[in-house]
C-alpha cells in the first residue's frame, strides 16, 4: 500500500500548498460578479438577448432612457426632442465624450443609425421604417420616417450611439467602403459613450468592465469598480459561489427551487418586470381552434392560479404576476392589476357547448420549447385541465430551432405554443405588433396565425396617433378585442427573478419607484452600490 | 551521396514504424476528409434555419433571407461545399454565427483551455490508474484489490458530470478547498498569451502566484474528467498483469526469489502496459469530447463547450471548424499511442530488420 498512500500523502500536500498559494490578497476595489446566458454579444448593432442588452446599456449610451418608476422618457444623450410629422428631432448634449476621448456629436448618431441599418442584425428592425437620417448640426439631428410612428421615440432606447471616428479608424476587410462597418473590432473592444469600459471580452467566458471616470454623468462612489459578467454557469455552479461568497448575482434563468434553495441561504432576490409575459398561443387555423368558443372554452379552463403558484420562488416573490389581459399591467392599454384572470369552468363548459365541434373529434397537440423545462410543467397543466372539460391532448417536446421552422406554415404549426415575448422598448407596439397584426403571421411571435380586421385597425391606430390619451383608448380596445376573440391564453405577466448576495444593493431591481420597465436596463452598474471592500 | 549514409537514410525510411507512421498519416488524411464532407452534410439536414437562430426571435423575414444569402444556404449543398473546401484551402473556416468571430480564432482561443485540461486528466488517469492497477494485482484477492475494484467500477460506471457535481459539491460546496469557475482567479492578471495553455504561459511569464492559481482552478475538472478514465486504466492494468502473472516468466522469478515488487514492476507491467496503452490512449481522445459537461460545470472556457453551443445554435462554421479539429486531435493522439506501442513493443519495432 506504499504507493498508493504517498500518492494521497502527495496529493492532499500539493493541493494545500496551491490553495496557500493562489490565495489572493485583499482587494482594494469593489467587484461585482454577476452571470448570464452565454454569449456576450458586444457589438451593439447585433445586441439582442439580455447579456447583450446588460453589455449594451452599460458600455454604450442612448438618446433617451426610460423614466424610472413611472411610464414615460427622459433625456439622456439628447436633451430634448420635438416630432413634426415624419420629422423628429434630437437636440444633443454638448458635454459628452466617448471613451476613446472623441467628442461625441450628431455624426456618430447619423453614424450607429446607419450602421445598424446596414447590418441589418440585432433589433434593427425598429429602424426600418427610418427613410433617412441627418446631421442638422453638430449637436442636432433629424430622423425622416417613410410612415407615421408614434412611438418612434422609444426605438431610440435601442439606438446605442457609436464612436465614429474610432469604428472608422478600425475598419476591416468587406465590401465596399465601409469594409465590414468595424464588425471585427466591435466584436472584442467598445467604442461607446458609457459609464463602463471593457478591459477584457470573451464571448463564451466573460466581460470585465471598469468604471469610466470621465463619463459624462456622476458615478457614485459605490458603485462597483469592476464588474465581471461571466457566461453560461451552471445552476450547481452558481448555488456553490454564491455560498462562498465568490459571485454576487445569478441570472433569471435559475430554476425556481434553486432560487428558493438560496433564498433560504440568505439570499436576497431581485426583481424585473420587462413589460412582457407569458403568452399560451393557440393556431386559429387549425380545428376546433378555428372556432373562437372552442378557444374561449380553453381559455377559461386554464387554471391561472396553479400557474401563477407554479412560479412562486417564495411567498413574496414569483417570476410572475397574474395578467388582466394582454397587455401586462403597468404598460400603456393594459388593465388594472385587480382585474386578474381567474378559471371560470362554468363559462368554459358553456363555450365549449356552443362550440361547432365535437371535442371528442380531436386529440389537441400542447407543445412545449424543449430548452425552456418550465413550459413541460405548463403543459402538464394545461393536459389536466383541458381534460376536465373532456378535451383530449397530447404533449409535444420541440427544440426552439424546429419551432422556429414550422410555424412558418399554419398547417405544421401546434395547436398550443408556449412563448414569452417582451416589449423590447416598453411599448405595446413592440409587443403586440409582431404577435397580432395579419401581415406578421407565421412568425415564432405569431403561431396564432390571427386574421383579425379589427385588431389591424386598432394595432394601426396605435401606430400613427401620436397622441397618449387617443393611443391609450385604442390599446385598451385592442386589448378587450383580444380578451373576447382569445387567440391566446394570457398566462401571467413575467418578472425576471435574480438571486444575490448581500454584499450588493440594486435599487432599480428591489425598488419599483426606481425600476426602469424595460429588460436589462435595472442591471445598470452605475446604479448599483457595493456594501463592502472585498 | 555516399553510400553508408544513403543505406541509413534507406533503412530509416523503410524501417517498420516510419512505415506505419506514413500509413496512419495517409489515412488520417482521407478520414479527415471523409469527417469534414459527412459532418457538412448532417448539420445541414438538422432541422432548424441557421439563419433565424442566429439572428434571433425578433429578427425580421428580410434579415434572415439576407443572411441566408450571405451564407450561400441556398445553393447546392456540392457548390456550399465547395466552397468551404476553398476558403478552407486559404486557412479560412468561415464566420461563427455565436460568436460573430472567424471560427478560426474562437479555435485558437478556446482549444487550448480544452487541451491543458484534457491533458492534465491524462496525467491523472496515468498516474493513478496505472499505479491502482499494479497494487490491485500485486494484492489480487486481497482487501486491497477489492477495494480498487470496486473504486474503479464506480469511476467507469458514473459519467464524468455526474463526477463533476459530486465533487464539486465535497471539495468546493461543504469543505471549501477548491474553486471551480474559470481558470484563474478573478483578482489575478491573465499571463501574455504565448501558447495559450495558461499553466505554461504563467511559467514562462515567470509568475508561480498565476501558475498556483492555475493549478489550482484546474484540480477539480481535470479529476473529474479523468475519473472515468482511471478505474479503466486500473481494470484494464489489473487484467493484464493477473494473466501475465500466469506465464511460466513470472512464475520462474518468483521461484528464483525475486522480490515481488520487482516483479510487480517490472516483469509483470511491462508486457501487460501495451494494451492498456491502446484504450488509455483512445480514452485520452474520447476526453476531448467528454470535456463538454465538465467544462459547463466548472464554466471552464473550452472548446468542448463552445462546440455543444455551436450544434445547439446550429452555428454551420463553427460545428464543421470544430468537428474537424477534435477529429484531427483524436487521429493525432492515435497516431502517437501507435508510435508509442511501437517503440515500447519490440516485435514491432525490430519487425523490418530481419
Amino acid at each position: 500500500m506504499n504507493i498508493f498512500a504517498k500518492t494521497i500523502a502527495a496529493a492532499c500536500v500539493s493541493a494545500s500548498i496551491l490553495a496557500l498559494a493562489a490565495a489572493a490578497p485583499a482587494q482594494a476595489e469593489t467587484v461585482l460578479r454577476l452571470d448570464e446566458v452565454a454569449v456576450g454579444e458586444l457589438d451593439p448593432a447585433k445586441a439582442s438577448d439580455y447579456a447583450d442588452s446588460i453589455l449594451m446599456f452599460n458600455v454604450y449610451d442612448t438618446l433617451v432612457l426610460p423614466a424610472q418608476g413611472a411610464p414615460g422618457l427622459v433625456p439622456h444623450l439628447a436633451k430634448s426632442w420635438s416630432a413634426d410629422g415624419n420629422n423628429h428631432i434630437f437636440n444633443l448634449r454638448d458635454d459628452v465624450k466617448f471613451q476613446s476621448g472623441n467628442p461625441m456629436s450628431a455624426d456618430d448618431v447619423v453614424f450607429s443609425l446607419q450602421r445598424m441599418q446596414e447590418l441589418g442584425s440585432g433589433l434593427s428592425y425598429l429602424f426600418a421604417n427610418v427613410e433617412s437620417v441627418e446631421a442638422v448640426d453638430e449637436h442636432t439631428v433629424m430622423f425622416v420616417l417613410k410612415e407615421p410612428y408614434a412611438p418612434f421615440v422609444s426605438s431610440m432606447l435601442r439606438l446605442p450611439i457609436v464612436d465614429k471616428k474610432l469604428v472608422m479608424e478600425n475598419l476591416g476587410a468587406g465590401d465596399g467602403e465601409m469594409g465590414d462597418w468595424g464588425q471585427a473590432y466591435l466584436s472584442g473592444n467598445a467604442a461607446g459613450t458609457g459609464a463602463y469600459k471593457v478591459s477584457s471580452h470573451n464571448p463564451q467566458q466573460e466581460t470585465v468592465m471598469a468604471k469610466n471616470a470621465d463619463y459624462f454623468l456622476d458615478i457614485q462612489d459605490a458603485a462597483p469598480d469592476t464588474v465581471r459578467l461571466r457566461y453560461g454557469l451552471e445552476p450547481a455552479t452558481v448555488r456553490t459561489l454564491i455560498a462562498q461568497g465568490e459571485h454576487d448575482i445569478s441570472s433569471q434563468w435559475l430554476p425556481p427551487e434553486v432560487l428558493k434553495a438560496l433564498s433560504k441561504d440568505g439570499a436576497q432576490l431581485l426583481t424585473e418586470s420587462g413589460g412582457g409575459g407569458f403568452y399560451v398561443k393557440m393556431n386559429t387555423t387549425k380545428a376546433p381552434l378555428d372556432d373562437m368558443e372552442c378557444r374561449l372554452a380553453l381559455s377559461n379552463a386554464f387554471d391561472y392560479g396553479s400557474a401563477i403558484k407554479m412560479i412562486a420562488v417564495t411567498d413574496d416573490v414569483s417570476q410572475g404576476s397574474p395578467a388582466t389581459g394582454a397587455i401586462p399591467v403597468g404598460m400603456l392599454g393594459a388593465n388594472p392589476s385587480t382585474d386578474d384572470l381567474a378559471r371560470d369552468m362554468d363559462a368554459a363548459k358553456r363555450h365549449l357547448e356552443a362550440c361547432r365541434y365535437n371535442p371528442d373529434d380531436f386529440n389537441i397537440e400542447i407543445s412545449w420549447i424543449a430548452e425552456v423545462p418550465l413550459e413541460e410543467r405548463f403543459a402538464l397543466l394545461m393536459q389536466a385541465n383541458f381534460n376536465e372539460l373532456g378535451i383530449k391532448s397530447e404533449i409535444k417536446k420541440m427544440p426552439w430551432a424546429l419551432f422556429a421552422e414550422q410555424v412558418s406554415k399554419p398547417e405544421n404549426t401546434p395547436h398550443i405554443s408556449q412563448l414569452f415575448v417582451n416589449a423590447v422598448t416598453g411599448d405595446p407596439d413592440t409587443l403586440l405588433y409582431g404577435m397580432y397584426d395579419s401581415k406578421n403571421a407565421g412568425t415564432w411571435q405569431s403561431p396564432e396565425y390571427l386574421n383579425d380586421a379589427d385588431v389591424d385597425d386598432l394595432l394601426e391606430e396605435g401606430r400613427v396617433n401620436t397622441d397618449v390619451a387617443a393611443r391609450e383608448k385604442a390599446y385598451k380596445a385592442l386589448n378587450a378585442r383580444l380578451m373576447a376573440i382569445a387567440p391566446t391564453i394570457y398566462g401571467y405577466d413575467r418578472q425576471s427573478v435574480f438571486a444575490a448576495s448581500d454584499r450588493v444593493k440594486v435599487p432599480a431591481l428591489s425598488d419599483p419607484s426606481k425600476a426602469f420597465g424595460l429588460d436589462g436596463m435595472g442591471f445598470s452598474f452605475r446604479l448599483m452600490e457595493m456594501q463592502d471592500k472585498s | 551521396m555516399h553510400l553508408p549514409h544513403f543505406l541509413r537514410v534507406t533503412r530509416i525510411i523503410m524501417s517498420p514504424v516510419v512505415q506505419l507512421l506514413v500509413k496512419r498519416l495517409s489515412i488520417s488524411i482521407i478520414v479527415l476528409i471523409g469527417v469534414s464532407m459527412l459532418i457538412f452534410t448532417i448539420a445541414r439536414i438538422i432541422p432548424g434555419d441557421p439563419a433565424r437562430i442566429a439572428l434571433g426571435p425578433n429578427a425580421t423575414a428580410e434579415q434572415v433571407a439576407n443572411l441566408r444569402d450571405k451564407l450561400h444556404l441556398d445553393e447546392p449543398i456540392y457548390i456550399q461545399y465547395a466552397k468551404f473546401v476553398s476558403d478552407f484551402a486559404h486557412g479560412d473556416l468561415g464566420i461563427s454565427l455565436y460568436t460573430n468571430r472567424p471560427v478560426t480564432t474562437d479555435i485558437a482561443q478556446f482549444l487550448p483551455a480544452t487541451l491543458e485540461l484534457v491533458f492534465v486528466a491524462g496525467i491523472f488517469m496515468i498516474g493513478f490508474g496505472i499505479p491502482l492497477g499494479i497494487l490491485s494485482a500485486r494484492y489480487r484477492g486481497r482487501v486491497a484489490d477489492n477495494i480498487i475494484r470496486v473504486v474503479s467500477l464506480l469511476g467507469v460506471s458514473a459519467p464524468s458530470f455526474v463526477w463533476a457535481v459530486i465533487l464539486m459539491l465535497l471539495f468546493a460546496f461543504f469543505l471549501p478547498l477548491f474553486p471551480i469557475a474559470g481558470q484563474i482567479s478573478d483578482t489575478l492578471p491573465v499571463p501574455p498569451r504565448i501558447t495559450g495553455f495558461l499553466l505554461i504561459d504563467s511559467l514562462l511569464a515567470g509568475d508561480f502566484k498565476v501558475f498556483a492559481s492555475a493549478a489550482h482552478h484546474i484540480v477539480l475538472p481535470a479529476f473529474a474528467l479523468a475519473l472515468s478514465g482511471i478505474g479503466q486504466a486500473a481494470r484494464l492494468t489489473r487484467a493484464n498483469m493477473v494473466e501475465t502473472y500466469d506465464k511460466p516468466y513470472i512464475e520462474m522469478a518468483q521461484s528464483y526469489g525475486f522480490p515481488e515488487k520487482r516483479i510487480a514492476n517490472r516483469y509483470a507491467f511491462r508486457p501487460s502496459l501495451i494494451p492498456s496503452l491502446t484504450i488509455i490512449g483512445l480514452d485520452f481522445a474520447a476526453m476531448l469530447g467528454n470535456a463538454f459537461l465538465v467544462e459547463a460545470v466548472y464554466a471552464w472556457p473550452g472548446l468542448s463547450r463552445y462546440g455543444v453551443q455551436v450544434i445547439l445554435r446550429k452555428d454551420l462554421n463553427a460545428i464543421v471548424g470544430t468537428v474537424l479539429v477534435i477529429s484531427a486531435t483524436f487521429l493525432v493522439v492515435n497516431i502517437i499511442v501507435d508510435l508509442l506501442i511501437a517503440f515500447i513493443n519490440p516485435r514491432i519495432r525490430y519487425a523490418g530488420r530481419s
